[in-house]
């Protein structure tokens, strides 16, 4: 008893800490969430019209459908290009390991904004790839859509999150034992079939891990879409950025995040469900990946 | 050549080995694992490849089950060349040395895995399944996952998923090391009674002579990536090759020498410990370095003038018997077995003799 009390007084700052920086600002969120503005003051009364006006509103519909198929569409391609590059680096790199994993994270420490500018340098009109493309005769005028596009933002979405891809993955074959892939072959599997029945399923924790962070970072991201995405640039992000500065509507804001909050937890609950249910979820449960 | 002209005399049925190696040579980037060695394993025989840790025995099984490539050399199976053929598409099956069982698959299923790559009934696969867990009496561990196993348990399983296939040859490579030393003994009982039972060729590879002893027919002895020896396991104790296997198995007491006269199978061999006549290895004459094997459990403490003197250094009490250490002439370390309630003492001088029909004299290596 005294023991178990000793363990709770010590575990308090953590669980202060958990609900002062996470629990209490969320709510206070959901909290403003109901309330309405009028002119520059705060209504707190409680009503869900800002709720039916996200739900009402094509524009602020079309955003959040647009976040979320932009973090799945950067997921799906970070995660095909990752995986090979993660099967490389931990399967078939030996003595230079370390080397790779840093080149890999180099970029990162840069600095969002410079590699932004890097891009904005290599896609725009006179940029190194246009420069290049016309040197060659591949092309008589510059490829405008290449910069201030959907296609530049996502060209560069991919860019900035492939290393946390590569990473979880990389995770998941230094994981792999080597012998399964042999045991597969001398069972009588050949290559493709190894990887359908051995390589993959004991690779996707790596790819849900990588697919999540991802996923989550792209959504958040708004300084990419702005700098690049030009017209296409407005993102959920930057509307709830909007409405908390010079709009002056935290209300709607709050609203928005909270209708992100929900729709993402609703989205892994469901592929929770689904990867429990399945025979890797079984074997995650048993404590082996 | 020669082991080409011996594959060409016994291509008649009844001698035809069902694997033979010729030269089979690894080299991992000037490191030679295994150097040039012959063999041949007959069909329905439990042989061990036996040797110290980097002898160059996994390698050759690693070959053999088509994991790596020879750099030379010729692997036949059944008198077809290996030579690229995938370890997916060879007739053999392999008993990984952590079983390397499938953990998100469960005992079912990781038996069932090389079953999907024949055309099976579904009904079929089902009971062939469960006819080879029955053959290990896993049966009602079917449903658990590998990691729900015992080390013993999960054993059983990997020697269900291979032998399931039916394969003309089952590579088991140090498949006991991970077991505890009682388990261990039961699970060599059981290795050689599946072999007799499936009439199936094992071989499987270890450094614990005492299991190459329980389990052979024949035992292949390794060393430095060379075949020192390939024969029955009493041939082996008696009759070593070379100095190396006569140490190695058994832990002869060894006494360099020189051949005096060689005739026939029998030798006159002049050593620090005395002359002695004993049957011998082929090939010595007079004048040859050589050495003498004499077992422990050979030597008998005696009153007479015959026989040589030694000096005890310890005695170790093994229950039913003493082990005596001593030091002979030349320091040669002489080690014996003494029955007796009491041992003799420590820093005493004995006298030792021997049945010297029942010795053995072999070449000294190149090396010593």
């Amino acid at each position: 008893m005294a023991r178990s009390r000793t363990g709770f007084w010590l575990s308090v700052p953590v669980y202060a800490a958990v609900v002062a920086l996470c629990v209490a600002p969320l709510l206070i969120l959901l909290a403003y969430s109901f309330f309405q503005v009028s002119f520059v003051a705060v209504l707190k009364e409680p009503t869900l019209k800002n709720y039916v006006r996200i739900v009402g509103s094509d524009t602020y519909r079309w955003l959040i459908l647009k976040a979320f198929g932009s973090g799945l569409m950067v997921a799906a391609i970070t995660a095909v290009i990752g995986y090979p590059v993660a099967w490389f680096i931990a399967k078939r790199v030996v003595a230079a390991k370390s080397a790779f994993l840093t080149l890999l994270l180099v970029p990162l420490y840069t600095g969002d904004l410079v590699r932004i500018f890097a891009w904005r340098m290599l896609l725009g009109a006179e940029g190194v790839l246009n420069t290049f493309l016309m040197a060659f005769g591949a092309i008589r005028e510059p490829i405008g859509a290449l910069l201030f596009s959907s296609l530049a933002t996502h060209i560069v979405l991919t860019y900035n999150y492939l290393p946390f891809m590569v990473l979880g993955l990389w995770l998941a074959f230094e994981a792999l034992d080597d012998r399964l892939v042999e045991a597969a072959a001398d069972l009588g599997a050949g290559a493709v079939s190894t990887f359908r029945r051995v390589t993959l399923p004991l690779t996707v924790p790596g790819l849900v891990a990588g697919s999540m962070m991802v996923f989550v970072m792209v959504v958040g991201d708004y300084l990419t879409p702005q700098l690049v995405g030009g017209a296409s640039g407005i993102t959920i992000i930057s509307a709830i950025n909007d409405l908390f500065g010079t709009a002056f509507d935290w209300p709607l804001g709050s609203a928005i995040a909270w209708t992100m909050l929900a729709i993402l937890a609703l989205a892994f609950a469901g592929a929770a469900i689904v990867i429990n249910r399945s025979s890797l979820g079984k074997a995650l449960a048993a404590g082996e990946a | 050549m020669i082991a080409a002209d011996r594959a060409k005399d016994t291509s008649g049925q009844e001698n035809r080995p069902l694997l033979q190696g010729i030269a089979v040579h690894k080299d991992y980037g000037g490191v030679h694992a295994v150097r040039g060695v012959d063999f041949r394993i007959a069909p329905n025989s439990y042989v061990t490849l036996l040797g110290p840790s980097g002898c160059g025995k996994t390698s050759l099984l690693r070959m053999i089950g088509g994991f790596e490539a020879l750099s030379s050399g010729v692997l036949e199976l059944d008198g077809q060349s290996l030579a690229g053929v995938p370890a997916s598409k060879r007739p053999v099956n392999t008993v990984f040395q952590n079983y390397a069982l499938f953990p998100h698959l469960s005992v079912q299923e990781n038996v069932g895995f090389g079953l999907a790559y024949r055309r099976l009934s579904k009904g079929d696969m089902a009971s062939r399944v469960e006819g080879a867990l029955s053959q290990v009496q896993m049966t009602p561990m079917a449903k658990r996952r590998p990691r729900q196993l015992s080390g013993g348990q999960q054993q059983r399983v990997a020697l269900a998923r291979a032998i399931v296939n039916e394969p003309r040859l089952l590579l088991l490579d140090e498949p006991l090391s991970a077991l505890d030393r009682r388990m261990r003994k039961d699970m060599q009982i059981e290795l050689k009674d599946l072999q007799r039972r499936l009439g199936m060729t094992f071989l499987h590879v270890t450094h614990d002579q005492e299991e190459a002893f329980a389990l052979s027919d024949e035992i292949i002895v390794m060393n430095n990536g060379r075949i020192e020896q390939q024969a029955s396991p009493a041939e082996i104790y008696r009759r070593p090759a070379s100095a190396y296997v006569a140490d190695f198995i058994g832990g002869a007491n060894l006494a360099p020498g020189t051949i005096l006269g060689a005739v026939g199978e029998a030798a006159v061999i002049d050593t620090p410990l005395g002359r002695f006549e004993c049957p011998a290895v082929a090939g010595l004459r007079d004048g040859d370095k050589a050495v003498l094997c004499i077992r422990p459990e050979l030597l008998r403490l005696q009153a007479g003038e015959d026989g040589f003197e030694v000096v005890v250094t310890h005695t170790v009490f093994r229950g039913a018997e003493w082990l005596v250490e001593a030091k002979a002439s030349g320091d040669i370390t002489i080690s014996l077995i003494v029955d007796d309630p009491e041992p003799p003492a420590v820093g005493s001088a004995v006298r030792l003799g021997f049945d010297p029909t029942r010795a053995w004299i072999v070449a000294a290596s190149a090396g010593g």
